[in-house]
């Protein structure tokens, strides 16, 4: 088979060369301006790509709910979503519900109590999955044209999806809970310990940093403890499934299943404005506060 | 026309590896269709092009995924640059030949990528290795070499681009 010779009849390999030069020295020298630089002019180029991206998604998810909903089950197939849609709300009311009680209990001897609320809200859709290897993120619908900025809560009615940490004009990329390089700050619901919430590689999570003399146990649910993160108090991260003791550790950890399937994830809400605790999430449980 | 070609492909480049190659993806891990192209394109049209397109290439895919965008160009500038270095040494390229270099250069971009990276203590380089950068270098050279069976054999596009070039 022949090589096909494309190439330009100018000295192609000096003004290649000079062109990565001037690139890395730049990068060297200003890496986050220029970072940034890149990622400004990335506004428009994300917003054009955003059309064929979207396309893409639409006749994929169609070419997908015809093969699901008429070839393979038809009836089955539209309730059983329902009913999965349902659940989820369900589950996610539960564990606000479990959440709002706890609360009550502990915050009602506060004087300045404000009753927990969730931020304004943004619904999007997924258009797409992480374009690598190396990171487990999602592709929204929506960018900074509709508000959206790094660092904001991702959620659904069942629990935490993750974060964002990139946008565009028209698109944002969701850094999953699952992901190794993600952290939220959780509570053991029951326990009230907190600790830190971060991704595995085999696709569910940790809760990292236990108190040794916890009794957390499999079959407790995390929430979001409000902290930190971008997150409001209360919203379900997962459930426990098995304790990790090491002798001599400092901490104890806890493997979690996610509430939320990610790989199933098509809707979201994303938390708009960032989120300051109230407070009476400031000042913690009464018993943690000092009598004057 | 050749920037009308480039530009296509760019855009249409993001699409495809975020919608339609996770279907494709095996234990999680699926084809890197820019590196596939850049390499390609490198090979074909010389290191300058090569270089162009791989940083742009990077540029636009690293704008829908949480990859480092620095890295993300270099990684594919790189090989777009190596690659046209490539095709100057060489008269007649196989299947078998381009699949060979492509598994070498995946395999030393993987490296980089997971070199460059702070992996935490759940995600050494080990485990780099054979969960990713092997797995994926395997795709991303049966996938290469079958791009180039199909288009440069299949399609006859050797004699078109001979045809348009006198």
């Amino acid at each position: 088979m022949r090589m096909v010779n494309l190439r330009a009849p100018y000295n192609a390999r000096r003004v290649a060369l000079t062109l990565a030069v001037i690139l890395l020295v730049g990068f060297l020298l200003l890496p986050s301006q220029l970072q940034g630089v890149f990622q400004q002019m990335g506004g428009p180029v994300g917003w054009i790509v955003s059309w064929p991206l979207r396309a893409m998604a639409g006749v994929s998810d169609g070419i997908s709910n015809a093969w699901t909903g008429f070839v393979v089950l038809q009836g089955v197939e539209e309730e059983n979503k329902q009913l999965r849609k349902e659940l989820e709300y369900l589950k996610g009311q539960n564990s606000q519900l479990r959440e709002a009680a706890a609360a009550t209990d502990r915050l009602t001897a506060l004087l300045e109590f404000k009753a927990q609320a969730l931020p304004p809200m943004v619904a999007a859709q997924v258009i797409g999955r992480d374009t690598g290897n190396w990171y487990r993120t999602l592709i929204l619908n929506k960018g900074e044209s509709d508000g959206l900025q790094p660092d904001r809560g991702v959620i659904t009615p069942a629990g935490v999806v993750g974060r964002i940490v990139k946008t565009t004009t028209s698109t944002s990329v969701v850094l999953l809970v699952t992901d190794p390089n993600n952290a939220i700050a959780g509570l053991i619901q029951r326990t009230r310990d907190e600790g830190i919430v971060e991704g595995i590689s085999e696709g569910s999570a940790r809760l990292k940093y236990i108190p040794l003399l916890s009794n957390a146990r499999a079959g407790d649910r995390v929430v979001t403890s409000g902290l930190a993160g971008g997150f409001p108090r209360g919203l379900s991260i997962g459930t426990i499934t098995r304790i990790d003791k090491e002798e001599g550790a400092l901490f104890q950890s806890a493997e979690l299943t996610p509430e939320v399937d990610v790989n199933r994830v098509e809707e979201v809400l994303v938390i708009q404005s960032p989120y300051v605790p109230t407070e009476g999430e400031r000042l913690g449980p009464p018993g943690a506060k000092p009598k004057p | 026309m050749k920037v009308l070609i480039y530009a296509v492909l760019l855009v249409g480049l993001v699409p495809i590896q975020s919608v339609l190659m996770p279907h494709l993806s095996v234990w999680g891990v699926k084809p890197d269709l820019g590196l596939i192209v850049v390499c390609l394109v490198g090979l074909f049209a010389g290191e300058l092009e090569g270089l162009v397109v791989g940083l742009a290439v990077g540029w636009i895919i690293s704008l829908f995924s949480a990859e480092s965008l620095l890295l993300s160009m270099v990684t594919k500038g790189g090989v777009g640059y190596a690659a046209g270095l490539a095709g100057r040494q060489v008269v007649y390229l196989t299947p078998v030949g381009l699949v060979i270099g492509l598994l070498v250069v995946s395999i030393l971009a993987g490296l980089l990528t997971a070199g460059s990276l702070r992996l935490n203590d759940q995600q050494d380089m080990w485990w780099a290795l054979r969960a990713i950068v092997l797995p994926q270098a395997c795709f991303d050279a049966a996938m290469g070499g079958a791009i180039y069976w199909a288009v440069w054999s299949r399609l006859n596009v050797e004699r078109t681009v001979s045809a348009y070039r006198a």
